[in-house]
């Protein structure tokens, strides 16, 4: 498979993570039928990069929390498929980025870790595996003012951070519930995990983000990550019109859902608990 | 003269080889060449509004360094910060040949690169002096 991204770094020229995203940027190009985005040519002449940009996945990469890159890309409006902090990933992977603009043979080691992992990613990328998952659900609705919260009525089981997983064989859906696309409005951004990663119960599975505040999708079970819904990357308000439905999130390969089942909420407990969240919480 | 701040400004420089040259030779000044004097700024940061940095820009002299005619260093920074006190273009000192060469990473930076750098740098080095002595 020809690996194609758009890559957005920061190119920060006065921190070392800043030069790190700009290697990793060149590195994945080498590797690849990427292209880069150059930050500072893209505010000066943005005609240059628009079709790029619109056209292959966008990969954001952002040296430190200031997260110029990512702004840039807000302020475009383009639509992000990934979202990569070096200084997340130095943390992630033991590796301390130092304050010199040198790279160090353990900077490198880094750029080779990010670089590969998207290498590979995109070849992981599908949409769903042969396991049948339903189309439509029957929902009951809770509604408060005019916000509408749908719950599914069977099969679904839910977590207390309104994150729901829907089983088939050993596999499952995960996404989030109505509770969460309401509270955060229109959903921007969808970061998927890597496929291939191992998922704890109650570990990170991803996040979505809305003007509003960014929300990290908790996984409701234990497991691998087997597909993630790559409809989701050009169009996360899929989760908006309905997460349980177009708008799953990913699917997962269960490593003991029976044990997981014990700390999660059926229909019927989760409904009460949304209800109760609606009337207190929800503005 | 010994407390004076001047700042190079490089272009972001992923679109050639002019880019990754100025990119080295800011580094080169700042490190080597005149530390302590020179002040570098994160461009993408300036232009994503970084106030410190567009407060720097418009209190004390800039030297933009581009790697190719299109010279977004200057034009991003006279956009924000008004005038810059001195520009240097990596292609007229180079050649449009090397400065829109394909970038490449600093890890294959060969020999002949780097005396690229080296001669970048000197311009500017020149350049900083010449406004430093008129402060």
């Amino acid at each position: 498979m020809s690996k194609s991204y758009a890559l957005l770094p920061c190119n920060g020229l006065d921190k070392c993570a800043g030069c790190i995203s700009r290697e990793v940027a060149i590195k994945v190009c080498e590797n690849s039928d990427s292209e880069i985005i150059c930050p500072v040519l893209y505010r000066v002449a943005d005609a240059r990069y628009n079709k790029i940009a619109q056209e292959k996945p966008l990969i954001v990469i952002d040296g430190c929390n200031t997260r110029c890159a990512s702004r840039l890309a807000s302020e475009k409006s383009l639509k992000i498929a990934q979202k990569i902090n070096i200084s997340d990933e130095a943390k992630a992977n033991n590796i301390e980025l130092h304050n010199s603009l040198k790279l160090n043979d353990e900077d490198f080691k880094l750029v080779n870790i990010i670089a590969d992992n998207l290498l590979k990613e995109e070849e992981k990328v599908i949409s769903s595996l042969d396991t049948d998952f339903p189309e439509k659900f029957e929902y009951e609705i809770y509604k408060k003012d005019k916000f509408i919260f749908r719950v599914p009525k069977e099969g679904f089981y839910f977590n207390e951070n309104d994150c729901y997983v829907y089983v088939v064989g050993n596999r499952a859906r995960i996404g989030v519930t109505d509770y969460v696309q309401q509270s955060l409005s229109d959903i921007m951004f969808f970061t998927p995990p890597a496929v291939g990663s191992e998922i704890e119960q109650f570990g990170e599975a991803g996040t979505i983000e809305s003007g509003k505040a960014v929300f990290e999708v908790v996984s409701p079970v234990s497991g691998t990550v087997v597909a993630v819904n790559e409809k989701l990357l050009n169009s996360p308000e899929l989760i908006n019109e309905n997460p349980y439905e177009k708008g799953w999130i990913e699917e997962i390969e269960l490593s003991d859902f029976e044990s997981d089942k014990e700390l999660l909420y059926d229909f019927n407990k989760y409904f009460e608990i949304m209800k109760r969240k609606v009337d207190e919480f929800h503005v | 003269m010994a407390d004076l701040k001047i700042g190079v400004l490089s272009c972001s420089g992923e679109e050639c080889l002019g880019g990754t040259i100025s990119r080295l030779a800011t580094r080169k000044m700042l490190e080597e060449l005149r530390p302590g004097q020179t002040v570098t700024l994160c461009l993408p940061l300036y232009l994503a509004g970084g106030e410190e940095e567009r407060f720097f820009a418009k209190a004390f002299p800039v030297i933009t360094v581009d790697g190719c005619s299109k010279c977004c260093a200057k034009r991003a920074t006279e956009k924000y910060s008004g005038k810059v006190s001195d520009i240097v273009d990596v292609s007229e000192i180079l050649g449009n040949d090397v400065a829109l060469d394909k970038t490449v990473s600093t890890k294959d930076m060969t020999s002949q690169h780097m005396e690229m750098v080296d001669k970048v740098a000197k311009v500017i080095c020149e350049k900083f002096d010449k406004i430093a002595e008129n402060k």
